[in-house]
């Protein structure tokens, strides 16, 4: 079903004399606005906004909604990125006016629920992370991997030691790295063995006293959790560095291990992944980091403190590395976060986990006679498959298998991604999906992998739009909506 | 479990298909060593029912802003915001989907991310908008280094105390690895000298951050301003109050390379801070060193328009360490409330608003100054805040006395600035009433009279 109505862009649909706005009246005495400011500052016209009612907004932005899939109405296998159930109750309940409707510039004493609420969050993810002191600052997980790197400079410039390296493996997400050279870090690459593992002879190789962190994402990007994990970061330990956790894959460790625990000296968290997010068409999400003891100091400021039966904002934090984010941080977000575990307690944690494993193994038990998991039977809580076999024998690509998933009511996997398996398809079910949906998607698969390849190279076939010119999108650079010319 | 599908039978179904005799030997892979062989120490699960009893006893500890009258600003404000910015914010095929990766899956998303990078064109008059980053601090310190890399002067950087404080120590954190001086000019007048910036900025100097409004809610002289960036070669980058674009000129008009802003006003709610929205927009020669997802039009394969992420060569994904930016997410719910608000408002109501927030804020400003009790801090024209100063000692007093009345009078200068010690920063928004100023100017009497 197309529904043309919706084809138009705002822009296009302005007619002038449209409202969907009536402004009161101003209420107070006053001048005109150019006897109240300087001419100079001035704009000639009002903004140059489409006018439109507000029936004309609604259904322009119904009828775009209707071309998204989404969490709540399909399946959506996107690996790495977690994509659970986003709980209702949270959506309600963060939007008490109570939470919602706080400024951030409030005396403490009119948000002592709100930091009540922040300061129990602080301990429970330090309690998940296994680790001292939690930073909820960090608007997004790529945020809080830098933050937590530059907590790693101070650290290391506080103690006198030049370290300038940061060791990444060749399966991590592109994100570190990036993270690493906005913290004015140089970044290595250490390599995998074939069995998808951090390859400890390349590490030993590259660890020297220039290292100042070794970030590792585990489980990893394969969905495999590194078993070496204690040789590794007895091995980072030994030679001076930090071991830095991305916690991407937490989902399929809660309760289970800890970050701290095997080694991590610090870690961020996603709690729009892990916790249940929602993604909200990507962002906003939060990334709050959790360190180990001796670099707490260096944390962002302000931390949520309790001093008796009060709750304040504690800025009083001299080895602080100062601020990454404006205000409290994406509070809305952790507030959602602060729901889900509430709601699932220590016994129900531990479930989440089983269950995306279980879930993740089930599938790739499904999956691997169609499509190939090249780094063994078993996973955490995810798996990558790969087409490459397909692609040899019948031209047909990662690419062709997702955009063909679409046509079946399923959200496409990740697709090459992580860089290391070629014609990668990336699949993390969660534990949110039942038995059911992983059946259909697998036989889904099935049916896929044997259809015609030319039917494959023209999927989807069912959505609005079909394989849109990605180069001619670069080559162009349309970036915003013009007036066609008359 | 509430959101666990799978029954004990469909569990055993699937490890005898895994060939598994377990879950528990499915987790084989985590070395015994480090399994946690207890549960975890957090309180106990809360059903539905004890869960909204317990955030509404929490949400009830709390003072929001609607249940008082809030002259609270500092970069996020108590604005209007139209229905329909909830309703559609709410629609589940919005706020459960993820990043635009799958274009076909997704183009609800890209349009609205390519009407939002439209609208805030066109209301800053800058060539480019990328689809939003977190929030306006963060839009600043990325300008900063965008600006870094397009003069290749990585030495100095130049900005004023009438920048937004905790945007400048987010600045600060972010250069501290780098090997970039932050020079920050003194504001004693309540907005920069041209002349002053001019003797600060040199042939080394990347970019000028300024704000304007700045913080003290006072307009700066930006057209001089930046002539004194670009006659060093300098770009200038302006922190804007979208609101205020409805009656100022836009950054585009008067010079500016790169524009940001704490997009919260377009219709976020305060929740504390956040999530808010990071605008950034800039010339389009620097297009291809923007920070954050950009949607591109192009046609599919039928020759039909539609929308992609694009210049992706750009991103952490692709480039790595060699990426413009470690940004990956961009504030895509924001963004949308941020379109939905624009498209609602329209280019009257925005005016209106805005004019609204002016009117208001100088009839605060005159009232509550009027019987000398208070005067204003700074002589610069101001739009929706500005800076009142208070007899010596007496800030706490008036904002306890106010505080006792609901109402929430305005934030203490001192923590920032140990010389506006008597000084109030106070925000007017078009929510705000007559009745409600002329209260506070009672007040003012009452207490300090």
């Amino acid at each position: 079903m197309r529904n043309e109505q919706a084809a138009d862009l705002l822009f296009a649909q302005s007619r002038p004399g449209c409202r969907a706005v009536r402004m009161p009246e101003c209420d107070v005495p006053a001048e005109a606005v150019e006897s109240l400011l300087p001419r100079s500052a001035l704009a000639d016209r009002p903004p140059d906004l489409p006018e439109l009612t507000e029936p004309d907004v609604v259904r322009h932005f119904v009828n775009l909604s209707t071309q998204n899939m989404s969490v709540d109405g399909n399946f959506y296998p996107l690996g790495s990125c977690t994509m659970k159930y986003n709980p209702k109750r949270n959506e309600a309940l963060a939007s008490l006016e109570g939470l919602a409707g706080l400024h951030p510039y409030q005396r403490s004493e009119t948000i002592q629920g709100m930091l009540a609420l922040l300061h129990s969050l602080q301990e429970m993810l330090g309690e998940i992370a296994g680790l001292d002191a939690v930073s909820l600052q960090p608007a997004a997980g790529a945020h809080g991997e830098m933050t937590a790197l530059f907590v790693a400079a101070a650290f290391l410039r506080d103690t006198g030691q030049n370290r300038d390296v940061v060791l990444i493996p060749d399966g991590a997400h592109g994100t570190n790295p990036a993270s690493a050279a906005m913290a004015g870090f140089r970044t290595l690459e250490v390599k995998s063995t074939a069995a998808g593992l951090v390859d400890l002879g390349d590490l030993a190789a590259k660890l020297d006293e220039r290292t100042a962190v070794f970030m590792i994402t585990n489980p990893n990007t394969l969905g495999l959790f590194d078993r070496q994990i204690g040789e590794i970061a007895e091995m980072v330990h030994a030679s001076g560095g930090l071991v830095y956790l991305d916690g991407a894959n937490m989902n399929a460790i809660l309760g289970i291990a800890r970050p701290g625990d095997f080694g991590a000296d610090m870690m961020h968290f996603n709690p729009h992944k892990t916790f249940s997010g929602p993604h909200g068409g990507g962002g906003p999400g939060a990334g709050p980091i959790a360190v180990a003891g001796k670099l707490a100091p260096y944390l962002p400021a302000p931390l949520v403190a309790k001093r008796g039966d009060h709750y304040t904002l504690d800025f009083d934090r001299p080895k602080s590395i100062g601020r990454v984010r404006s205000f409290f941080g994406n509070t809305g977000v952790l507030v959602r976060t602060y729901c889900y575990l509430r709601t699932h307690g220590p016994e129900g944690l531990r479930r989440v986990a089983e269950n995306a494993v279980l879930n993740a193994n089930y599938l790739l038990s499904r999956v691997k006679d169609c499509l190939p998991v090249p780094h063994g039977d078993r996973c955490m809580h995810e798996f990558v498959a790969s087409a490459q076999k397909l692609k040899a024998e019948r031209g047909v690509t990662a690419m062709d298998v997702a955009k063909r998933l679409l046509d079946y009511g399923f959200h496409a996997p990740t697709v090459y991604f992580p860089l290391i398996v070629r014609e990668a398809l990336m699949i993390e079910p969660t534990e949110t999906e039942g038995k059911a949906t992983l059946d259909s998607f697998a036989e889904a698969l099935q049916r896929i992998v044997a259809e015609d390849a030319g039917l494959l190279h023209d999927a989807p076939h069912t959505t609005a739009v079909c394989r849109p010119d990605e180069v001619r999108a670069a080559r162009q650079s349309i970036l915003k909506w013009t007036a066609p010319s008359m | 479990m509430p959101y666990i599908p799978n029954t004990d039978d469909d569990r055993r179904a699937m490890l005898e298909a895994i060939g598994a005799e377990s879950i528990d030997e499915l987790f084989e892979m985590v070395p015994r060593e480090f399994r946690l062989d207890r549960l975890l120490d957090l309180p106990a699960a809360l059903g539905e029912l004890e869960l909204q009893d317990h955030i509404r006893q929490l949400a009830d500890r709390n003072t929001a802003a609607s249940a008082a009258t809030c002259f609270l600003g500092g970069g996020s404000y108590d604005h209007f915001i139209p229905s329909i910015v909830d309703f559609v914010a709410a629609r589940s095929e919005f706020y459960t989907s993820y990043t635009p990766y799958q274009a076909e899956a997704s183009q609800g998303t890209l349009t609205a991310l390519f009407e939002y990078q439209t609208m805030i064109t066109r209301l800053t008059g800058m060539d480019v908008s990328n689809a939003s980053l977190y929030d306006g601090a963060g839009a600043a310190a990325e300008a900063v280094l965008m600006a870094i890399g397009a003069t290749g002067r990585s030495k100095r950087v130049v900005t004023a105390a009438s920048v937004h404080p905790e945007y400048r120590q987010v600045l600060a954190t972010y250069l501290a690895n780098l090997d970039t001086q932050m020079h920050i000019v003194g504001t004693p007048g309540g907005a920069l000298a041209p002349e002053e910036l001019d003797a600060a900025v040199d042939e080394q100097t990347a970019c000028v951050l300024v704000q304007h409004p700045n913080f003290f809610g006072c307009l700066e002289e930006v057209e001089a301003l930046a002539a004194a960036a670009h006659a060093k070669g300098a770009l200038l980058i302006v922190a804007f109050d979208p609101l205020s674009l409805g009656v100022l000129k836009r950054p585009g008009d008067y010079g500016a390379d790169i524009a940001v802003a704490e997009g919260q006003a377009l219709g976020c709610p305060l929740s504390y801070g956040g999530p808010y929205l990071g605008i950034l927009a800039c010339r389009e020669k620097f297009v291809r060193r923007m920070p954050g997802r950009l949607a591109g039009q192009t046609v599919d394969r039928r020759g039909r328009r539609c929308w992609v992420l694009t210049l992706q060569t750009r991103e952490q994904h692709i480039r790595r360490e060699k990426a413009t930016s470690n940004i990956c997410t961009n504030q895509g719910l924001m963004a949308l409330r941020a379109t939905v608000y624009l498209a609602a408002m329209g280019p009257h109501g925005l005016r209106s608003a805005a004019e609204l927030c002016l009117k208001k804020a100088r009839y605060a400003a005159d009232r509550w100054t009027a019987g000398g009790l208070l005067e204003a801090a700074f002589p610069a024209p101001t739009f929706k805040e500005f800076v009142l100063r208070a007899p010596r000692g007496s800030v706490d007093e008036l904002l306890d006395a106010a505080a006792g009345e609901r109402i929430m009078a305005g934030s203490p200068l001192e923590c920032w600035y140990p010389e506006l010690a008597d000084c109030v920063l106070v925000a007017v928004t078009e929510k705000r009433t007559k009745a409600e100023i002329d209260r506070m100017a009672e007040l003012i009497r009452s207490v300090l009279g």
